[in-house]
């Protein structure tokens, strides 16, 4: 009986890698595109259940470190290329015998009548002078580092201080971060959104079959594998020193204290892997998407985040991403209406109440979630037989 | 601005010699034993208002500080980046037109006296909860979203003030339903983290309460029409300029400040619930019993007090005071099922500055904050940006507060827990 979560979570992961393989419905791409998402709010929810279940640190601003990295990814990738001449317009050295140029913001405008000085350059040059793209991988890992060193830097200036700061201080971050995305149009395109390239922009080939840029089958493995990696830094963390130390000044600040750890630093460390790990799926994401506006920082974000780590339960990484998962196909799932008594309810709007209800109901009466107690519950089976056979064994010998 | 490097020169100096100066002087403290927790705050302001003067002055003298040198200290800081404003951007509409100065001072005024009102509903039920309420924004939204729908949609043509009263009554009674169903739990130790508790279930609230509006009644921009008109008055007659000036929509001060009618009504409401509060909290048992609670819990209950019930009084009486909020300033703003985000923050920002669980700290938080406001919108050369950033101006309060001064202006003692450090 013990097994059982093991052996669950393995029969469930293997179902996510064949699933794609496998199901051939008419609307695969919907499909897919649900899935991908779902694993997206897995990584946060897990990373933020971390944060919140396990160091009991409660921010507001997981959306904001995601909005971090995916912004990191798309400046970098909007804004610098390798050139093989120099333009002679746009700020430029040189690069290996090649041109590195910095493009210059001209934020939105119709593109028929400004171009940026690289594009005036490339319309001049015609197709004789290569032009090459950042690499995506290293958008994503500045955008992974970018959010992290944020988060650094927002964890120094509240964790030492108590929880409700902590609170208060992301939900404003988050307010800033997207007031400064959607103010500062020169830079961001603001609300009209900046473009990414695709994930794999020039297509991949996996054992002889080809994938385009719009197929969904490798934004998919991406996804899942992030999410993977992450549970699994994650469960590395939680059964080492470390997940004793934050475990412990979640219990009792002053009593970890007192025991010798730093308390100030665990916090902060927990809370930058954390949000380097909300950045990193940011970036993922916005590559897939290829488009992002600062409207993926709204409230709602991380509202949902949240009500997917309690649902899921807060103080289990793999329940939250579990219920993060659920929670999203349930979302795409309920945008039906239906009627009652000849009023007609339309679920698209009806949905978020129902799942703010959810989130309530299972604070108030299920503590530590829905899915948690189950996986808790295998894995106490037989506890109570061998305690007692323990026992036994203790008494016969004296 | 014309030459900006003067200022953000200035800025920078300031900045330097500040953190300097809070380092420093804490290390100072530290060294002759002291309470170091006013010393970051002391120091940076030596540092940006004199530099190393002031801070080689407070080194030498270490343990004499009172609070009027700090005062005076930060009073100066303040002039001095507005006097390197001034000389780096003389053409400024805030610093080469003194009637809109005058004006956007008296609009600040008036603005962050409401968010101040709206605010001490946030202290309120922290110093009694000890919870940071993350639905106060969504009790203002309510507050508004009640008073258009009874003024306009249920029952057209009521008397305004009974539409506001209602709004209160409702905010009041989905408090009051909400600590019974969802907080009581906390204050029995059956939760092992009350107050994480509370921030989620609070939030979960806010969740719920938004969309609950907004599946309700969809995403369109509803604004209530005015409560009152003004009279019309000319006073004193004949004088040139007339002192006060009112139209039906508009007041207007020396015939320079004008003040709309829904802002002066809010303002002025707010001023005389306030009076009516502060009545309620000093002069009433229920007040005493309030104020009892939130200084010592066992002591108040100890004394016949019961506890339970003044946390639910608290908790209905906080969302009450921002719906009361949210009810007088729909008639100026459009309103949205979103819209409390931003006033909610400021209230963060505002009890933060005040000091978690300090009523007057509150309101003076308020004022301050409503004043940077309107420094930060007439004085920001952009426009379009000053009016995107208005978010950010608070957060930057928020920022200096907590590295400098944790526990707020008017910090209690059982606000500052590990600050002490």
């Amino acid at each position: 009986m013990k097994r059982v979560p093991d052996i669950a979570g393995v029969l469930l992961l293997a179902f996510f890698a064949a699933f794609p393989l496998v199901y051939t419905g008419a609307n695969y791409d919907y499909v897919m595109h649900v899935l991908i998402t779902a694993f997206f709010y897995a990584i946060l929810a897990s990373s933020w259940s971390m944060l919140a279940g396990y160091a009991g640190q409660f921010s507001f601003g997981h959306m904001a470190f995601m909005g971090i990295g995916a912004y990191a990814t798309a400046l970098f990738c909007h804004y610098f290329y390798i050139t093989g001449e120099p333009t002679g317009t746009c700020t430029e050295f040189g690069f290996f015998g090649n041109w590195f140029v910095i493009v210059n913001p001209i934020g939105v405008t119709s593109t028929t009548l400004t171009q940026d000085c690289l594009r005036q350059a490339m319309a001049g040059w015609g197709d004789s002078v290569s032009v090459t793209p950042m690499p995506v991988l290293l958008g994503i890992v500045l955008g992974t580092i970018a959010g992290g060193l944020a988060g650094l830097l927002v964890g120094l200036l509240v964790l030492r201080l108590r929880a409700a700061y902590l609170a208060l201080f992301t939900l404003g971050f988050s307010e800033i971060v997207k007031a400064t995305i959607s103010a500062e149009i020169d830079i961001t395109r603001g609300q009209a959104g900046l473009e990414l390239p695709a994930l794999f922009e020039n297509g991949v080939t996996v054992l002889g079959q080809t994938y385009d840029k719009t197929d969904k089958i490798p934004p998919y493995y991406a996804m899942l594998l992030l999410l993977v990696t992450c549970l699994a830094i994650l469960a590395w963390l939680a059964r080492s020193r470390f997940g004793l130390f934050v475990r412990a000044l979640r219990e009792d600040p002053d009593a970890a204290a007192a025991l010798g750890v730093n308390t100030t630093r665990y916090k902060v460390y927990v809370f930058t892997i954390t949000t380097a790990m909300a950045a990193a799926a940011g970036a993922v994401q916005a590559h897939y998407v290829q488009i992002i506006t600062p409207n993926m920082l709204f409230l709602l974000q991380m509202s949902l985040v949240v009500a997917m780590a309690v649902i899921g339960g807060i103080e289990n990484f793999v329940a939250a991403a579990l219920g993060a998962i659920f929670l999203q196909i349930m979302l795409e799932v309920l945008r039906t209406s239906f009627t009652i008594g000849g009023v007609e309810i339309d679920m698209t709007t009806w949905r978020l109440v129902f799942f703010g209800i959810l989130l309530m109901v299972v604070l108030r009466f299920f503590r530590n979630g829905l899915i948690a107690p189950v996986i808790a519950r295998f894995r106490r089976a037989g506890m109570a037989e061998e305690t007692v056979a323990k026992r036994r064994a203790g008494e016969a010998r004296p | 601005m014309e030459t900006p490097a003067i200022f953000w020169g200035v800025i920078l100096w300031m900045v330097a010699w500040g953190v300097l100066g809070s380092i420093l002087l804490r290390r100072r403290y530290f060294a002759r034993d002291l309470d170091t927790t006013n010393a970051n705050f002391v120091g940076a302001m030596a540092g940006a208002a004199l530099g190393p003067v002031a801070l080689g002055a407070l080194w030498a003298k270490t343990p004499e500080l009172t609070g009027r040198i700090i005062v005076a200290f930060a009073l100066l800081a303040v002039v001095l980046i507005a006097g390197a404003f001034a000389f780096a951007d003389p053409q400024n509409n805030c610093v080469a037109n003194g009637s809109f100065v005058a004006s956007q001072i008296t609009n600040g005024l008036i603005i962050g006296i409401i968010y101040g009102f709206m605010a001490l509903g946030l202290t309120l039920i922290f110093s009694i909860l000890g919870v940071v309420s993350f639905a106060h924004g969504e009790f203002y939204m309510i507050g508004g979203m009640l008073v258009y729908y009874i003024t306009a949609v249920w029952l057209p043509g009521i008397n305004p003030l009974l539409a506001v009263l209602g709004a209160c009554a409702i905010a009041f009674m989905i408090g009051a339903l909400f600590e019974r169903l969802m907080l009581t739990p906390m204050y029995t130790g059956k939760i092992d983290r009350p107050v994480e508790y509370g921030i989620l279930a609070t939030f979960g609230l806010a969740f719920t309460l938004q969309y609950f509006v907004q599946a309700i009644h969809g995403a369109s921009p509803v604004k209530a029409e005015r409560f009152i008109d003004f009279p019309r008055l000319r006073w004193p007659e004949g004088a040139d300029p007339l002192w006060i000036k009112s139209s039906r929509g508009n007041l207007t001060l020396f015939e320079t400040i004008s003040i709309s009618n829904p802002r002066f009504v809010a303002a002025v409401t707010c001023i005389l619930v306030l009076l009516a509060l502060l009545y309620l909290l000093h002069r009433t048992w229920t007040g005493k019993a309030l104020r009892a609670v939130s200084q010592d819990r066992d002591a108040a209950a100890i004394a016949g007090i019961d506890p339970h019930r003044m946390n639910m009084l608290a908790f209905a009486l906080g969302g009450m005071i921002a719906a009361l909020a949210g009810a007088l300033l729909v008639q100026a703003f459009s309103w949205l099922p979103q819209v409390g985000a931003i006033p909610a923050m400021r209230s963060f920002v505002i009890v933060v500055l005040g000091g978690l669980g300090s009523l007057p700290g509150a309101f003076v938080g308020g004022i301050l904050v409503g004043l940077v406001e309107a420094a930060g919108t007439g004085c920001i050369p952009d426009a379009q940006k000053a009016a995107s950033y208005i978010p950010a101006y608070g957060m930057i309060v928020l920022t200096l507060t907590l590295l400098l001064r944790p526990t707020g202006l008017f910090g209690r003692r059982f606000a500052s827990g590990a600050h002490g450090q």
